[in-house]
């Protein structure tokens, strides 16, 4: 009589391997707990120890991080500082990106690696190296500047580390491009000018705003170039939030930790929507 | 010829490092004819219709359209579009902007744009898709678009890059009448490259054969199919049988030709081509007959039957000679009915008048 055989799971076949069900289990607690018990604590109703004992729901700890003035102002700050350094990382990608698309020049992959390297290297190299540059260049901006221009260090900084990666993506994305499209448009009348902005910017648009994305989230949270290239008045919020923990963590710290996780995960959310829109067309 | 060509090319030879991709070219194109490139993939043909848009430059030799010398004009200068064999449709704009793209880089008013994208659109029967993006269409829709969009600049001539190849078998058919319509209504030359020969020779008025970077032959189909200058022409544009020539000798105006398989041949002296170390004998397999017996006149080979292809209203009867080579007859649907008969490998007959075979100078390789 034939026995009755069971598939055997195979070697990836997670939904069947308890094994392998465990240990993801284990590894999603190891990843989000911690953010998990941020956020939840961020309700507890204790002045002290506020991540220790839960002593009741309550959302005070939100009002007093809004009434918070040099908190709000460090906020402020972070927000500005994404926003400009967006702007230019995505312009200097895009020129970047294009460049190292279209031509063929001697020392390419030279150059191409030159482009890399701000990804790679450690940041608090990077943090020590600006500090020491932009004092050694005499490049200070004066802190009592008025309130854009205070912050140009750190925006210098943040366009650094920030536009290697939209150069990638935009790279990426102007890689599949088809060159008969330019050809056809050249072919049409158009010149090298409209060519550029009538195919190859819309070609391209997916790329730029993954690439605007992924530079404002990456300059949201950055703290260890921020805080070599910062002065007293610029402080940004992760410096601030970095400050606030030294005394003691607050719950007034988790509910603004809260609003930036939040914040981050609005902005990367878009940004995946973005790239996946890239890859689902040709 | 009495009109004056609408393209002239002269001499053109195109190198990519010391690969030699075109050798020493010339031809014209006549206005309102359709002219195929037709070789094999890495003849150059590609390259030669580029250097006509001027997406590439000659090496040496010249372009000249309308009687302008283009060699130096670029590309977006010409009066001469292309149709891509990607078809490159602008996948952001809609039907209606990428016919109109065109019409707007040399400044038309609006108004005289719509109307001219509208008739574009009607003549390439898309009037109800102007609105619809490019992913939304089918791919013989969006090549209606690129000749739409190429059509409306009003050009000179109209290039073709392998027009048919992206399509499936039915609507290429279909789509090679269309083109012939289309061209008859717009009355533009056309230039087409491909590799098909069915495709160029149902479509073209005249055929430029090319291989290996030359000219081989430049002709109507008619006259290819008939009189081929060489035996890569004859092998290239349609079914040819083929014996190899071992020797030949002249005597008075006759030529006697010795094959492996054929008894002599004898032909006037006329067929000889001028130069010819070594020859080939051809024959197209509709001149083949079939009998069981052996006929009192013509040219004959003994063989087996072998594979019978039905093809409907005919068939490609295969006959295997001796000494293991096969030569092919086109057989009509009744003889190919008693064909079938026949057990495979009964010895059969095929033969053919002497005078139905050409007399080609063989491959130098």
């Amino acid at each position: 009589m034939a026995r009755k055989r069971r598939d055997r799971a195979g070697p990836f076949e997670y939904s069947r391997k308890l094994s392998l069900r465990i240990s993801f289990l284990l590894a999603s607690i190891f990843l989000y707990a911690p953010i998990i018990v941020l956020i939840v604590f961020s309700f507890n109703n204790s002045r002290r120890g506020g991540n220790v004992i839960w002593k009741g729901f309550t959302t005070k700890y939100y009002g007093k991080a809004f009434n918070n003035d040099s908190l709000i102002e460090a906020f402020t700050n972070t927000l500005a500082i994404a926003f400009i350094s967006t702007i230019f990382a995505v312009l200097l990608g895009a020129m970047t990106a294009v460049v190292l698309w279209r031509f063929r020049f001697p020392f390419k992959p030279v150059f191409e690696g030159m482009v890399a390297m701000p990804i790679v290297i450690p940041e608090i190299c990077m943090g020590v190296s600006l500090a020491v540059f932009f004092s050694s260049f005499g490049l200070y901006v004066p802190p009592e500047s008025p309130f854009p221009l205070n912050l140009t260090n750190i925006i210098l900084a943040h366009i650094t580390f920030s536009f290697p990666f939209a150069a990638m993506i935009i790279r990426t994305r102007l890689s599949n491009f088809n060159r008969e499209m330019e050809e056809a448009a050249k072919d049409l009348g158009a010149t090298e000018f409209q060519v550029f902005r009538d195919i190859l910017i819309p070609h391209m648009k997916p790329g730029l705003i993954a690439g605007a994305l992924l530079a404002f989230t990456l300059s949201l949270d950055d703290f260890v170039i921020t805080f070599f290239t910062s002065g007293p008045n610029t402080v940004t919020f992760p410096v601030k939030v970095y400050s606030m923990v030294r005394f003691s963590v607050t719950p007034e710290i988790n509910a603004a930790s809260t609003i930036l996780i939040l914040i981050t995960l609005l902005v990367t959310a878009l940004a995946m929507r973005f790239q996946s829109f890239e890859e689902g067309d040709k | 010829m009495s009109e004056k060509p609408i393209i002239s090319v002269r001499n053109i030879t195109k190198r990519f490092g010391s690969f030699t991709a075109l050798e020493d070219i010339s031809f014209d194109i006549r206005p309102g004819e359709i002219f195929a490139l037709l070789g094999p993939s890495g003849c150059g043909k590609s390259t030669l219709l580029r250097i006509i848009a001027g997406l590439e430059t000659a090496t040496e030799g010249d372009v000249i359209i309308g009687g302008q010398d283009m060699t130096d004009v670029p590309a977006n200068k010409r009066p001469v579009n292309m149709v891509f064999q990607s078809y490159a449709v602008f996948p952001h704009m809609t039907v209606a902007q990428n016919v109109a793209y065109g019409l707007k880089l040399e400044r038309m008013p609006k108004a005289e744009i719509a109307t001219k994208v509208e008739e574009a659109l009607e003549q390439v029967h898309l009037a109800e898709f102007s609105h619809r993006m490019p992913d939304q269409l089918s791919g013989g829709q969006r090549q209606r678009v690129a000749l739409a969009r190429a059509l409306v600049k009003r050009p000179r001539v109209l290039l073709l890059d392998e027009p048919l190849s992206a399509l499936d078998a039915k609507l290429r058919d279909a789509m090679r009448l269309e083109l012939v319509h289309l061209q008859e209504s717009v009355g533009v030359s056309f230039v087409m490259v491909t590799h098909d020969q069915s495709e160029a020779m149902a479509m073209a008025d005249r055929i430029a054969v090319l291989k290996d970077g030359k000219l081989r032959q430049l002709d109507s189909p008619t006259s290819l199919y008939l009189n081929p200058c060489d035996q890569f022409v004859a092998d290239f544009i349609g079914r040819i049988n083929m014996f190899d020539v071992t020797s030949h000798s002249r005597s008075g105006d006759k030529v006697i030709l010795q094959t492996a398989i054929l008894d002599p041949v004898t032909l006037p002296a006329s067929a000889l081509p001028d130069s010819h170390e070594t020859l080939a004998l051809a024959v197209r397999p509709e001149r083949v007959k079939i009998s069981t017996k052996r006929p009192a006149k013509g040219t004959c080979v003994h063989g087996q039957l072998g594979d019978v292809a039905f093809q409907g209203d005919s068939s490609i009867v295969e006959i295997v000679l001796p000494d293991g080579g096969a030569i092919t007859a086109l057989a009509s649907e009744a003889q190919a009915a008693k064909l079938m008969k026949l057990e495979m490998g009964s010895e059969i007959c095929a033969y053919w008048q002497p005078e139905d075979m050409l007399l080609l100078p063989a491959n130098a390789t």
